[in-house]
């Protein structure tokens, strides 16, 4: 059936967010409002309002979050680890974009308030974590790994040309940090069937190596009406992902294969 | 609740092997219609009036039926993928199934009932 109201553990109660006022005589307060939620409190997600004082923060999203969870509040969870853009972990929906908080400065969000929520229409472990065990298995499900039957040279390794190898260079570059398949409509409606921009984008990374000798049962696997179809183009993918790739073309150019192999 | 592992749920009943046409149909019943619409558009608009004997007579004038049944079925075939797509987006379980059957059925009666309607305009003249 369609699912009109949302479930009341993913509607925000407005009454219970607290506030944790900047320190005094600071001189340049942001004010940061964070998502808190924690499913196993039985209570319902709520907003807190952290003001900050800029002059002694750090100039990234998540050095602003850090410095909240060193200092102002410690039960904040988030997730990070490389601080540079490079593990993925620490996406999150800033401002309502899709985004790595490493990479994102608080100065270009422009002024006023920074909303920080969790990724959209994940399971929420708790605050800005969420499940993404769904999200892995899609990337195991392609196959993100070569497939040959000849056997490599005894002597060296496979070869590819240069014009080869950069066919498959800026799609190599994705760090699975999820905010394209997070930020596409389809996804959120047909997470368990639809594979999602970042899935596809790697099944394309595999289908496009010019080693690789799988093509026709990678196009096989993802000829389906929700794996791949789901896909309406609406390039939300494009616009989140923060390594400035494109899952969208990506799928556009496996349909287009689909499509000619069948004349 | 369950214990099935994530890849087994994701890898699920497999791939259905389909698709390609419903998205090869899409766009050439698309490129179809652009042209149809156009054509039906100028030449209604280049009627002295819209009045109801003019327009029975320019129905069963020369290739005007024949446009004009194609354009039925087109737009009918088109629309009936298009919201096909829609129910499958949004629409989950056994109401999606039904969804879809009446769907299906109304868009088979517009095609038909669209082409009878024109056939009878030219053999029989108006009702």
């Amino acid at each position: 059936m369609v699912q009109l109201a949302l479930p009341p553990n993913a509607r925000i109660d407005k009454s219970a967010g607290k506030h944790y006022p900047a320190p005094s005589g600071a001189r340049r307060v942001r004010t940061f409002r964070i998502y808190r939620f924690d499913p196993a409190s039985g209570q319902r997600p709520r907003i807190d309002r952290y003001d900050l004082d800029m002059e002694q923060c750090g100039p990234m999203v998540l050095d602003a979050l850090l410095k909240i969870k060193n200092e102002v509040d410690a039960t904040l969870s988030l997730r990070r680890s490389c601080r540079e853009g490079i593990c993925g972990s620490c996406a999150m929906n800033i401002n309502g974009v899709n985004t790595l908080a490493c990479t994102r400065a608080c100065e270009d969000l422009g002024g006023g308030d920074v909303s920080i929520y969790p990724l959209p229409h994940m399971p929420v472990v708790k605050d800005l974590v969420t499940d993404l065990t769904t999200f892995y298995a899609q990337y195991a499900a392609i196959k993100p790994w070569l497939q040959t039957r000849t056997p490599a040279p005894p002597d060296r390794e496979r070869l590819q040309s240069k014009h080869e190898q950069q066919r498959i260079d800026r799609p190599s570059a994705c760090i699975l940090c999820a905010c394209c398949s997070t930020s596409c409509p389809s996804y959120w409606w047909n997470s368990e069937r639809y594979l999602g921009p970042a899935a596809l984008l790697a099944a394309y990374r595999w289908i496009v190596d010019s080693r690789d000798e799988a093509l026709g049962e990678r196009l096989d696997a993802l000829e389906d009406p929700f794996r791949l179809y789901r896909c309406h183009t609406i390039m939300n993918c494009a616009e989140a992902c923060p390594k400035d790739l494109n899952p969208a073309r990506a799928i556009g150019a496996i349909k287009q294969m689909l499509a000619d192999r069948q004349h | 609740m369950t214990l099935r592992s994530p890849l087994g749920r994701v890898l699920n009943h497999g791939a259905a092997h389909g698709g390609v046409s419903h998205w090869i149909v899409e766009r050439v019943t698309a490129l179809a219609l652009a042209p149809l619409a156009i054509w039906l558009l100028v030449t209604l608009l280049a009627l002295p009036v819209l009045d109801h004997a003019t327009l029975s007579i320019w129905v069963a004038t020369g290739w005007n039926p024949v446009w004009l049944a194609l354009l039925v079925l087109l737009a009918s075939w088109h629309s009936w993928l298009g919201v096909q797509m829609v129910v499958e987006d949004y629409v989950h379980g056994l109401t999606k199934t039904l969804t879809l059957l009446v769907s299906t059925c109304v868009h088979a009666l517009l095609a038909l009932s669209g082409v009878y309607a024109i056939l009878h305009i030219v053999f029989a003249g108006t009702a």
